[in-house]
């Protein structure tokens, strides 16, 4: 179908195509849904009585009494335990990745468009914090700011936007070189728009796919830390959190391992899938627009 | 960790090679520049950039004790009573005004000192000093273990990417990629220490003890490099000096292991070399699963606890050493790489 043959009216409105090109990105997406569809039963559905346990039904095996995944040490239901953790380590994850994605394309942006001192310092910190590890970071932040929510969120949003940043300076300084930016400054077109309107749309690909590699390390650092018993607070169902319960009854429990280890696998291969699959669609495009 | 983030595979997000600064921008003359004056460049800007780190970190530190808590509240514990605070107060200069403070802070940890731990009055600096050869070698176990698997799994992967076999070994890479570390050293403890009974789980007890900490802290990059290789080495084999060595009658073997490889080794280097820094990472959560005696277990412990000089002197040294990993892949780099050589006249 052309483009003539769209009525006016409608010309502006396109159907979402939810069925991509890239088999990753569907699978990855469907994945993810089930995923954001369970957090959302677990946010407005399921009663918070749910996860207290029962102490005369601790450490079941999956299948045990109606407990499809069975019970920890304090015969809490597996099943709602792992959805009771969706708005800690997603939450957590998604938070702290809209943060740092924000902050490093602010910042990659600036460092593409000035030539001063101000790219100087905007590359010397990129170039001397990407290369530091995340969670020695983290570690150090939490230590002093604490732990609950937001302390967590803020903390992983704020540590890791230079890797961003690096890889939306290099996209953007290359763009900034491009004609049709040099136009829109002979049109007097301001440095906001040009860098908001005109320069970003080309790096949204970009940026979607580092948002979803970004959103699966946030996820298995905020885990790290609850592992650590320095993230989320100890009663809370955090993956990380539930991973480091199951370290003392790995004889007796195995379960209550392998049942927050496929909740944080699938969450983190579901992103990669997302990931992967935006950069094959973008690379795909990319080649038909030079053929 | 599966930093996923640093890698080349997606061509999107490209490994900036160190020194240079994309060279498809503006292409000026080239010429060639002696090794050393780029060495000493390099190394300069590295060390440079190390002293920002630990400025930026310790000031960053400083400050967010000083503005989230009274330290002296901190030092003297739950049990400490008024009487205690003024002393301690007293003790480590707490009364005099911040900016002092700081200074003296600063002038104190410019030359390493960092005071006592608070746990046990040992020297800070001392206490991660000790730790520090336990991590080491796990670090350098897992390393070279790392590239013994992935150079060869990842040139094997790549070099015919289109056959049934590698696409199911290409599969399960991308799956073991999603999989962090810390879930691999439990499924392990939980097969070989626990069904199987055949490694102990905890310590440092010799060469038996090193293997599943090894393979754990490994599986945090060996992914990952994997991938990278694979892609580097089957975008290589697509290259016209590749079909002019086979045009030349170059067997197969030859071609893949020592065309190509050498090749996407090129890449490889610089992501093994940032993932040294992640390899650390991924030490700290390995020593805490096997109850290793190593630096990482020391910082998680003095975070719980709160003990901040041995946290600061952690912090620092990990500094150094991530950023000596990154200068000598610099340096590997000059000596490999004869591109990086010349520069933009």
């Amino acid at each position: 179908m052309t483009d003539a043959a769209v009525p006016k009216a409608s010309a502006g409105f396109r159907m979402p195509r939810i069925w991509s090109e890239s088999m990753q990105l569907n699978i990855g997406l469907i994945i993810f849904s089930i995923i954001v569809l369970s957090l959302l039963t677990q946010l407005f559905i399921i009663p918070s009585s749910y996860l207290d346990g029962e102490l005369t039904s601790r450490l079941k095996p999956p299948g045990w009494g109606g407990h499809v995944f069975g019970t920890d040490q304090l015969g809490r239901d597996l099943l709602f335990r792992v959805m009771g953790g969706l708005p800690w380590s997603l939450g957590i994850a998604g938070m702290s990745t809209l943060i740092l994605a924000v902050i490093g394309t602010l910042v990659g942006l600036t460092g593409a468009w000035y030539q001063n001192w101000i790219r100087t310092v905007v590359l010397l910190a990129i170039s001397t914090f990407v290369a530091f590890p995340f969670l020695v970071l983290a570690l150090v932040m939490v230590a002093v700011v604490g732990r609950g929510y937001w302390p967590i969120t803020l903390t992983l949003g704020i540590i890791a936007w230079p890797a961003v940043a690096r890889v939306i300076y290099a996209e953007g300084r290359a763009l900034l070189q491009r004609e049709y930016v040099l136009a829109a400054k002979l049109f007097g077109v301001s440095q906001w728009s040009i860098l908001f309107v005109h320069v970003l749309p080309g790096i949204r690909p970009t940026i979607l796919v580092m948002a979803a590699f970004l959103f699966a390390v946030m996820l298995i650092l905020e885990s790290a830390l609850s592992f650590l018993g320095l993230g989320a607070p100890l009663n809370e169902p955090s993956w990380g959190n539930m991973l480091a319960d199951s370290r003392q009854y790995l004889v007796n429990a195995p379960w209550m391992m392998f049942v927050p280890a496929g909740a944080i696998v699938s969450a983190v291969i579901s992103l990669n899938l997302i990931g992967d699959g935006i950069a094959e669609i973008s690379r795909k495009r990319a080649r038909a627009v030079e053929v | 960790m599966t930093d996923v983030v640093k890698g080349s595979e997606n061509e999107t997000a490209p490994v900036e090679q160190p020194g240079t600064q994309t060279p498809s921008i503006s292409q000026g003359d080239v010429e060639t520049v002696p090794v050393l004056t780029n060495l000493s460049r390099t190394l300069g800007k590295r060390f440079f950039e190390l002293l920002v780190l630990l400025f930026a970190i310790s000031t960053l530190l400083f400050f967010l004790l000083r503005l989230t808590g009274d330290p002296a509240a901190v030092l003297a514990g739950e049990t400490g009573d008024e009487e205690q605070l003024e002393l301690i107060r007293k003790q480590y200069g707490l009364d005099k005004p911040l900016i002092v403070q700081y200074g003296v802070f600063l002038s104190k940890v410019a030359v390493l000192d960092f005071g006592k731990s608070l746990a046990n009055a040992q020297d800070a600096m001392g206490l991660v000093w000790e730790r520090l050869p336990t991590s080491f070698t796990l670090v350098l176990i897992a390393f070279s273990a790392n590239l013994i698997v992935s150079i060869p799994l990842g040139a094997w992967l790549g070099s015919r990417p289109d056959r049934r076999t590698r696409k199911a070994g290409s599969a399960f890479i991308f799956v073991a990629q999603g999989i962090p570390g810390y879930i691999t050293g439990l499924i392990l403890i939980q097969i070989f220490a626990v069904e199987l009974r055949w490694l102990p789980s905890i310590g440092n007890q010799g060469p038996a003890s090193w293997i599943m900490p090894a393979i754990t802290l490994a599986s945090f990059q060996a992914p990952h490099v994997i991938r990278v290789i694979s892609a580097n080495v089957s975008e290589a084999m697509r290259e016209d000096f590749i079909r002019t060595a086979r045009a030349n009658g170059a067997g197969f073997h030859t071609l893949l292991w020592k065309h190509a490889l050498k090749n996407a080794m090129m890449g490889a280097t610089a992501l093994i070399g940032i993932q040294v820094a992640f390899l650390l990472s991924g030490s700290i959560i390995t020593e805490v699963i096997f109850a290793w005696p190593g630096l990482g277990r020391l910082l998680v412990v003095s975070v719980q606890t709160l003990d901040f000089p041995v946290v600061q002197a952690a912090v620092f040294m990990i500094a150094i050493f991530v950023y000596t990993a990154i200068t000598l892949t610099d340096i590997v780099f000059l000596f490999i790489d004869p591109r990086l050589r010349r520069q933009r006249a």
